[in-house]
């Protein structure tokens, strides 16, 4: 059988099976007739896949035949854990998996992404960074994630005249996604707070590259009493926009991991922005006139 | 870390009055590093009066010095102080619910001042409490069953229809134990107005089990038909209370029922017809008989107790943990709601401002706004908002709940925009509908405790 024989062949059997007759090399390819539409998910062949990402998780359930569907709905609006997600023999269905993947895939997004390019001038926020090169090496030098550069040190410094009171802080850290849904709102929220109390922000900074520690490169810097470092969290499967805010009293480099007070879980699942801004401006407050912050501050309270 | 606060309960009813005192256990349920959420954790009952009697001066009302007695006697017997007290509910309910009386109780209970945060009266907020305190909104909520629970007492009866724990509706209707009561020569001492037209009994006349039956019968049929299994007739609309307003909406598909109230009592223990000189035992045993308990029931954790362990263990809640609150003595009582929809909230701040102080306006007293408010709202619409909220007031003070969780941040963005020594009280996580009222106690850690009731006692 020559190769002639063959492709009419299969053109033949192909054709008997209602399937559309084999590309021909050279041409688009154009079903002449589709075929009758798939009513199980409502897609024909070519259209896109719906976004597995835009379901709640908290409203999937994938049990086939459960017993109490409705009770089992009801517990599970209560976590986005992945629970009765089903299986195909001893796998993950594909719905599942596709989920996942996702997720997984836009948490590593987070932290390989950048923050745009203007969005410390775009926010009104002084421009800087820390000694890493690039994100690889933000990742694998994080002593470097902690000392600014020395022209973003001196960009400081010449805009930095008094030293504030409280010095805000923006850093990329781990998630850009976090800061970009985030930081500003928080911001906001946590200077009309400070604000309504008197007390005077300096002018904020954005830090790319940062970590936490980058804060008290900035308190060497600037003299302030007191910093508030905004900072993208290392992302995990349920959100990939979580930020914390890590509270330094009297801080410089060196000090020590013990006197940060944080809040975390700041996005629109966990709490709010604005209304964690809200809240950091009333502990900034606190801190400030007990003049300690992290576990100090608990021992403080705890008195 | 918890925080304990000590809470009394006090049910002035038709027939039995009883107090009992809980205790409230508040704990932060977040973790340290993340903002505070606090919430009632526990609520553990401490101690149970007795049931009393409700002392009367006559047919009707209710005998304050009385129920002062009772008060004393029982704190006592507790071994509490009016100080030791830090939140509490006074329910005067039923047959009893009137203005004189509810005036007369609280005039008499005006030495424990301060300690009530809560003096109310009204069947819903009784429905409401009976429901919790028998425990049927919890079996709801465990079990996902529609519930539909009836406080049995002894002039009326408060329905509470519950879904996955939630209170749906409330009604109330004429049907109780002490609606017809006789002596102890079985000698009709009494027949309730409500059922005038629905029955033969005369007072005076000789009561027999055989006379007292068809009544219960019929006040039966009726709570058959507020839970959908009867067709219903004229006879639900003549015992449906005015006070509750509409006549209850039977649930279309088959619920559980769940009793409590002194009935409840009669209907799986069998009692002499003329154990406490009323209808309750053979209407209790009709109950039993009917298709209410046909299908699936269950008697209440808490019986003819159960209101009163509502009012101690359920009235108080907490709002948010993110709250402003500058300016402000607390407690707050009374406050009257003013309702913002989702669409009015979302106009200029011109617009929004001239709506609330025309609605303020229309009110005699301080109120709160009542607001949906945004879920993870941008900065801009928190300043919009209070921008709008702020021009509206006009020199009043800023009481404003909203449900969604942003009153910090709409609270202080306020404060940038009123006089200093302006009151700002605003709370979140907090779902108000018109009609209701507000009280607002002192602060228990971040949080504010709160008690929201339907109807209110004139000043």
């Amino acid at each position: 059988m020559n190769k002639q024989e063959l492709t009419a062949m299969v053109a033949e059997i192909l054709g008997q099976m209602g399937l559309p007759e084999p590309m021909v090399k050279g041409s688009d390819y154009k079903p002449a007739n589709p075929g009758p539409e798939q009513k199980e998910n409502g897609f024909r062949e070519g259209d896109f896949v719906p976004d597995v990402t835009a379901l709640d998780l908290r409203k999937l359930y994938l049990q086939e035949n459960a017993a109490d569907k409705e009770g089992f709905a009801r517990l599970k609006a209560k976590t986005p854990a992945r629970l009765g997600s089903g299986r195909a023999g001893p796998r993950y269905k594909t719905l599942t998996m596709l989920r996942f993947r996702a997720d997984h895939a836009a948490a590593q997004d987070a932290v390989f992404s950048q923050v745009s390019e203007d969005f410390g001038s775009k926010n009104d926020l002084i421009p800087l960074k820390t000694r890493c090169k690039d994100k690889e090496e933000y990742l694998t030098r994080p002593d470097l994630g902690r000392i600014l550069d020395e022209e973003s040190e001196k960009k400081l410094k010449s805009a930095v005249s008094a030293a504030p009171r409280v010095q805000i802080v923006v850093g990329d850290g781990l998630s850009s996604a976090a800061i970009q849904a985030n930081a500003m709102d928080c911001m906001a929220a946590i200077r009309d707070g400070l604000k309504a109390r008197g007390i005077d922000t300096g002018k904020a900074v954005f830090v790319r590259y940062c970590r936490v520690g980058a804060g008290d490169a900035v308190g060497d810097v600037t003299g302030c009493e007191l910093v508030c470092v905004l900072v993208g969290e290392r992302p995990g499967l349920v959100t990939d926009k979580s930020m914390s805010a890590y509270i330094t009293y009297k801080p410089h480099t060196g000090v020590s991991e013990s006197a940060r007070t944080v809040v975390s879980n700041i996005h629109a699942q966990g709490t709010p922005a604005v209304e964690a801004g809200a809240h950091i401006a009333e502990l900034i407050e606190t801190i400030l006139r007990k003049r300690v912050s992290g576990v100090g501050l608990h021992l403080e309270g705890a008195k | 870390m918890a925080e304990r606060l000590c809470s009394v309960g006090l049910d002035v009813g038709t027939t039995s009055t009883q107090l009992v005192v809980s205790e409230l256990t508040v704990e932060n349920q977040a973790s340290s590093f993340a903002v505070p959420q606090l919430q009632i954790t526990q609520r553990q009952l401490r101690y149970q009066s007795e049931v009393y009697f409700t002392p009367l001066i006559g047919e009707g009302l209710v005998d304050g010095a009385g129920i002062r007695e009772i008060v004393e006697k029982e704190y006592a017997r507790a071994g509490i102080c009016p100080g030791d007290v830090d939140t509490g509910a006074v329910i005067i309910t039923g047959e009893t619910s009137r203005r004189e009386n509810a005036r007369q109780v609280l005039d008499a209970l005006s030495a424990f001042a301060g300690e009530f945060v809560v003096a109310t009266a009204g069947p819903h907020l009784e429905s409401v409490l009976a429901a919790k305190g028998a425990g049927a909104t919890d079996f709801s909520e465990k079990t996902g069953k529609q519930v539909l629970h009836m406080d049995i007492g002894g002039g009326t009866s408060n329905l509470a229809l519950i879904e996955n724990g939630n209170i749906m509706s409330t009604a109330c209707l004429n049907v109780g134990g002490r609606l017809v009561k006789f002596d102890e020569q079985d000698r009709i001492t009494y027949v309730s107005p409500a059922l005038k037209e629905l029955c033969k009994l005369t007072v005076g006349q000789i009561a027999t089990p055989e006379a007292l039956r068809p009544v219960a019968k019929l006040l039966t049929e009726a709570l058959e038909m507020a839970a959908g299994l009867r067709e219903v007739t004229s006879l639900l609309e003549k015992l449906n209370t005015r006070e509750a307003g509409d006549v209850p909406k039977p649930p279309a598909e088959r619920v559980v029922v769940s009793f409590s109230g002194g009935v409840a009592d009669c209907i799986e223990t069998t009692r002499g017809w003329r154990s406490f000189g009323d209808l309750g035992p053979i209407l209790g045993e009709e109950i039993r008989k009917s298709r209410l308990c046909q299908g699936q029931y269950r008697l209440g954790d808490h019986t003819i107790r159960a209101t009163v362990i509502g009012a101690g263990c359920h009235s108080v809640r907490l709002s948010g943990s993110t709250v402003f609150c500058r300016n402000v003595r607390l407690p707050l009582k009374n406050l009257p709601v003013v309702q913002v929809t989702s669409a009015e909230q979302e106009l200029t701040p011109e617009e929004l401002g001239n709506l609330v102080e025309s609605r303020l306006s229309q009110q005699d007293t301080d109120s709160v706004l009542a607001l949906p408010g945004f879920s993870s709202p941008g900065y801009h619409r928190v300043v919009a908002l209070a921008e709008g909220l702020s021009r509206g007031l006009g020199g009043r003070p800023a009481y404003v709940a909203l449900e969604q969780d942003m009153a910090k941040a709409l609270g202080q963005a306020m404060a940038l925009r009123l006089p200093k020594e302006a009151g700002i009280v605003c709370l979140d996580s907090l779902k108000l509908s018109p009609g209701s009222y507000l009280d607002i106690g002192e602060p228990v850690g971040p949080a504010l405790p709160v008690v929201i009731k339907t109807l209110v006692l004139q000043q």
